[in-house]
């Protein structure tokens, strides 16, 4: 019955989707089609305010139709002379195609980001939150919150330049090992091999596996007592007491290294992408530059140094960008092994930080300024970065 | 400079067979086409010399020296690839000189010999240039210049001409004839142009399914062709042939199909009764073929044909000819005044006619 | 001529000896965690906890599994996550293919700007749009609810697909819709006759892109769903685990349950949703 009931609500909820789309639809289809005709302007500013103001209070949305019935009739007011002297109809299919995506993007993308930019100037927390819901009031409270995003921390203890100082080390490490492992692993994979397609579906499978299974199963792994790693690092160590006496043995790897073991379990998690991409890309490379530098007598590092790697690099390069916004933004990893109740915060990066001052601590609006933060460090490196990678691309 | 000597070469990938015991012998200062359909194994061959295939059989010879397990680059040859493979990341004098470099070769050196070669194939303007920038004719100059610094023993041609188009064709081919006069070097050149492997080649090598055909100069392999196969692949337009049986009658020889009853005069066969009965093609290019005045001026016994379609080329024209169920291509001086469909005389140059067994291939007149 | 050959051989034999280890090894530290959780899936209850690494356990039972399905909400959390995922993905597949479409094939004002747009939306961190999205279902009294869930999900993965379909769509040619013009389809019919049918893999990918990421989701669903009930199953799964010392054998048992469909589709389509995201990440 139960089942019966979501399957019903969610057959609901695509309803009002495409009925919402053909609204939409309907809406753009008048302005592009009778833009030119005589009552063109009438219809559209009675029609529209009118049937929407009626909608919306038909359906409980709102409790004053006058008011919204105004506001619409300024936004009509504004839509319909520029469908009428600006657009005059172009492009009409174009512009119908696009604008159900649009609109979800618009709603669902840019509005909630322009609303955390206003969140960031007031002060949401879990004593207002409610007040908030019922009431839609929020007080203003100007640069409050970004000051106290860089002098009290963000957790209980982290300060914000330690988690920045953290992330940035976290995102080279893992970067770095991603492209060393997937390079050696693309070389290793590259040759006239057996059983290469096996070897390769068997290396993906981290990256294949459902994430959440693959980071709680290796968080189980590095369990203290019953962890894979700490049972063999125990046996190596009574097997050759030498490394036992250089200090190798069982380690508290959750309690004591948190990060270390973030970033093992990252490392392993991101290489077969890396690996994929850049066997692509030694598959694309002809192999005729290969035969040619063979015939000029370059050794295998010098076909490396002087053919692969700079024929790679228009496939790299996009790849270790992506690569390094997504270790950047990883919550994820962090977040599911740290997350628990009573984690520790000593492996936090700048995103899962954010995360749990949102939803462990429910401090909503100092997150907000938190995430803006966050957000142009990033847009400002990328900007940087994009800058560089179009002057080296000049270069060449 | 050096001589090649290649002997019972054999190539398997994995269990088939491309190469079948190669026999050939290539002298120093020689222009050797190797020319044959995609598929018969010539670029195979020229790889396996360059060292980038494995040779499953036989040995290789460079100047009297074993090269089977030697590296590409210690057998100092060098290589024009079919797609160039220019690095696509280096300039124009980078790519040149990349060989030198590695070898660690004096500055002053390498300066001296990339001028050098720029200066044989007029790239002097585009050294700085990448090879994005050039055209395609500049690229193959420009792979052929990377090949010249290295001053090699052999050079390598790889069906260098296939990715231009047919104008800057002719001009690389004079350019390429050019450049063997003055470098006077061995070079061995690998293509399936039959137009490019007579008018470069100083010795043509005709391949076909993994064998070599027939080695010669052009005039022999275009005058005696040893079988059917180089018959049909050397020549353009495409030698004409006409299937039949031999029969004597009186002391004459004739070939004797439906159709067609052709005498074979005893110049070409001359033991006339040993033939009797026997399977054979004969072979006649379409500049051999006389028709109307001339078959009636020249020859003695003519045939009775039909004229389908003329086409005209400028100065000459291509007549197809329909004698019964055989059809036959004749190309003479433009204009030959009949229009289709109008009855004409046909008949060959006896003295250019080839005659070939139907169940060997193998020619059998002299 | 014999000895050099053979010392070459043995070389060459050698090298890939090598080659043939140094993945092998790789392989066995990708497989292994993998192999683990079937091994701890099967063991006994009594022998849960034991510093054994035999992969067979001694007396294997399928007991975890019995426990879950009966003891948990596991068939149920599994059908939460299937009913969102579908719904997103087929929301999502459907508004990027007609947006791609007017992409690839129009010109219009403000083209270039929608798709700068769309490649910067990809810069906005995705932690960064849970809070906002957040309060936007809680103020929409659609916490611990599928839609307020499908509603967070449905337009993430948008701006990719948009851009993959796109990709694909400029390599069909413009003349299969001109004849189809020509033969008497409006602009739309020949999309719907013409386009459509023939973008059937880079759809397929889409849909696949879509569906990974909503089913392998946690970090939205934990703060939007919070009754057992309507948890999907990274969240189910999550919870077990969590009680380590309990629970360890039923959430191995469950991560074999969602692992094996997601890897049997994954290497299945894995050539295409590989082609796909390299085109989409070289192209980007």
């Amino acid at each position: 019955m139960e089942i019966l009931y979501s399957v019903y609500e969610v057959l609901w909820f695509v309803f009002i989707v495409i009925a919402g789309i053909a609204l939409i639809e309907g809406y753009f289809y008048y302005h592009f089609q009778f833009y030119d005709r005589r009552w063109f302007f009438p219809a559209a500013l009675l029609g529209f305010p009118l049937a929407g103001a009626a909608g919306c209070f038909a359906m409980g949305l709102v409790t004053e139709p006058v008011r919204i019935f105004l506001w619409l009739l300024g936004s009509e007011g504004l839509i319909a002379p520029f469908f009428r002297h600006i657009v005059k109809g172009r492009s009409k299919l174009a512009y119908l195609l696009l604008a159900p995506a649009f609109i979800g993007l618009a709603l669902l993308l840019v509005y909630p980001f322009v609303f955390e930019v206003y969140l960031s100037f007031s002060d949401l927390k879990l004593t207002t939150i409610m007040q908030w819901k019922n009431t839609g009031y929020l007080p203003f409270v100007g640069l409050r919150q970004y000051i106290d995003v860089f002098t009290t921390s963000p957790l209980s203890e982290v300060t914000f330049w330690a988690l920045l100082g953290r992330t940035l080390w976290w995102t080279f490490i893992n970067v770095f090992f991603h492209v060393a492992g997937g390079f050696t692993l693309a070389l290793l994979l590259n040759n006239h091999i057996r059983f290469k397609g096996f070897y390769r579906t068997l290396l993906v499978i981290p990256w294949a596996m459902p994430q959440v299974v693959a980071v709680l199963a290796m968080r189980g792994e590095f369990h203290a007592q019953y962890g894979f790693i700490n049972i063999m690092l125990g046996k190596l160590a009574a097997a050759y007491p030498f490394l036992a006496g250089l200090g190798l043995g069982p380690v508290q790897w959750l309690s004591n290294y948190p990060l270390t073991t973030c970033t093992l379990i990252n490392i392993w998690l991101g290489i077969p992408f890396m690996m994929v991409v850049i066997l692509g890309g030694l598959q694309s490379i002809s192999s005729s530059y290969y035969d040619a530098a063979d015939i000029d007598g370059a050794s295998y590092l010098q076909k490396l140094r002087f053919i692969t790697i700079p024929l790679i690099r228009p496939v790299m390069m996009p790849a270790v960008t992506l690569g390094t916004v997504w270790t950047f933004n990883n919550i994820n990893v962090i977040y599911l092994v740290t997350g628990q109740s009573g984690g520790t915060e000593r492996a936090d990066i700048l995103v899962s930080a954010l995360y749990k001052a949102a939803f462990t601590y429910n401090r909503y609006s100092y997150s907000a300024a938190f995430a803006i933060v966050i957000f142009a460090i990033l847009f400002f490196v990328s900007v940087f970065y994009l800058k560089s990678f179009d002057a080296a691309k000049e270069e060449r | 400079m050096a001589d090649v000597k290649f002997s019972k070469v054999t190539k398997k990938f994995n269990e088939n067979l491309i190469l079948n015991g190669v026999d050939a012998e290539i002298r120093d200062h020689e222009f050797v086409v190797i020319v044959g359909p995609s598929g018969c194994g010539k670029t195979t061959l020229l790889r396996m010399l360059a060292g980038l295939e494995e040779i499953t059989d036989g040995e290789i010879h460079i100047d009297n020296v074993l090269v089977n397990n030697m590296h590409p680059s210690k057998r100092q040859i060098a290589m024009v690839f079919q797609d160039y493979a220019l690095y696509p990341h280096m300039t124009v004098e980078e790519n040149m000189s990349f060989a030198l470099r590695l070898r660690k070769a004096p500055k002053a050196e390498i300066k001296e010999r990339v001028t050098e070669a720029a200066n044989i194939l007029q790239l002097t303007t585009l050294l700085k240039r990448m090879p994005k920038q050039l055209s395609g004719g500049q690229r193959q100059r420009v792979a052929i210049g990377r090949a010249i610094v290295r001053k090699p023993k052999v050079f390598l041609f790889d069906e260098p001409l296939s990715n231009l188009d047919a104008k800057l064709r002719e001009e690389m081919r004079v350019e390429i004839a050019k450049l063997y006069q003055r470098l006077n070097a061995t070079i061995i050149y690998v293509t399936h142009d039959q137009v490019e492997a007579m008018t470069l080649a100083g010795r043509i090598m005709v391949m076909n399914h993994g064998i070599i055909q027939q080695v010669g100069t052009p005039i022999e392999v275009y005058r005696k062709p040893v079988n059917l196969f180089v018959a049909g692949f050397i020549g353009s337009p495409t030698m004409n042939f006409i299937r039949g049986k031999l029969k004597v009658e009186g002391d004459k020889l004739y070939l004797k199909n439906d159709d067609i009853s052709l005498y074979i005069p005893s110049f070409l066969l001359s033991k006339t009764a040993e033939h009797d009965g026997r399977e054979v093609v004969v072979g006649v290019r379409p500049d051999d073929v006389l028709v109307g005045g001339a078959a009636r001026e020249k020859c003695s016994e003519k045939l009775d044909g039909m004229l389908e379609v003329s086409e005209l080329l400028g100065h000459r024209e291509n007549l197809y000819i329909k004698v019964g169920d055989t059809r036959v291509l004749a190309t003479v001086e433009a204009f030959f005044n009949q229009s289709p469909g109008s009855k004409v005389a046909v008949c060959f140059n006896y003295e250019n006619m080839h005659v070939f067994d139907k169940a060997t291939t193998q020619r059998i007149n002299g | 001529m014999n000895k050099e050959a053979a010392a070459y051989r043995r070389k060459k034999f050698l090298k890939y000896l090598l080659i043939h280890a140094a993945i092998i090894s790789f392989v066995v530290i990708c497989v292994y965690p993998l192999l683990r959780i079937l091994s701890v899936s099967i063991r006994p209850g009594d022998k849960l906890f034991s510093t054994d690494l035999a992969l067979l356990p001694k007396g294997a039972d399928f007991a975890a599994y019995v426990r879950l399905l009966k003891e948990t909400l596991f068939l149920r959390w599994l059908w939460n996550s299937l009913l969102i995922t579908v719904t997103t993905s087929f929301i999502g597949v459907s508004l990027a293919s007609t947006a791609a479409y007017a992409f690839s094939r129009f010109k219009f004002g403000g083209k270039k700007g929608g798709l700068i747009l769309l490649l910067s939306t990809q810069m906005i961190p995705a932690g960064m749009l849970i809070l906002p999205l957040f309060l936007m279902i809680m103020k929409l009294g659609l916490m611990n609810t599928y839609l307020g869930i499908i509603i967070a999900y449905s337009v993430s993965s948008l701006p990719f697909s948009i851009w993959i379909l796109k990709g694909y769509y400029d390599t069909i040619p413009r003349s299969l819709e001109e004849a189809a013009l020509v033969d008497g389809t409006s602009q739309l019919g020949a999309f719907y006759r013409v386009i459509l049918p023939l973008s059937t893999p880079a759809l397929s990918i889409a849909f696949l892109f879509n569906f990974t990421t909503a089913w392998n989701e946690y970090l939205v669903a934990r703060v939007v769903l919070f009754s057992s009930k309507q948890y999907t199953w990274t969240l189910g799964l999550f919870e077990l685990q969590g009680q380590y010392i309990t629970q360890w054998g039923m959430f191995a048992a469950g991560s074999m349950l969602v692992t094996i469909p997601v890897l049997a589709v994954f290497l299945y389509s894995s050539k295409w949703l590989i082609s796909g995201l390299t085109l989409g990440s070289v192209k980007g």
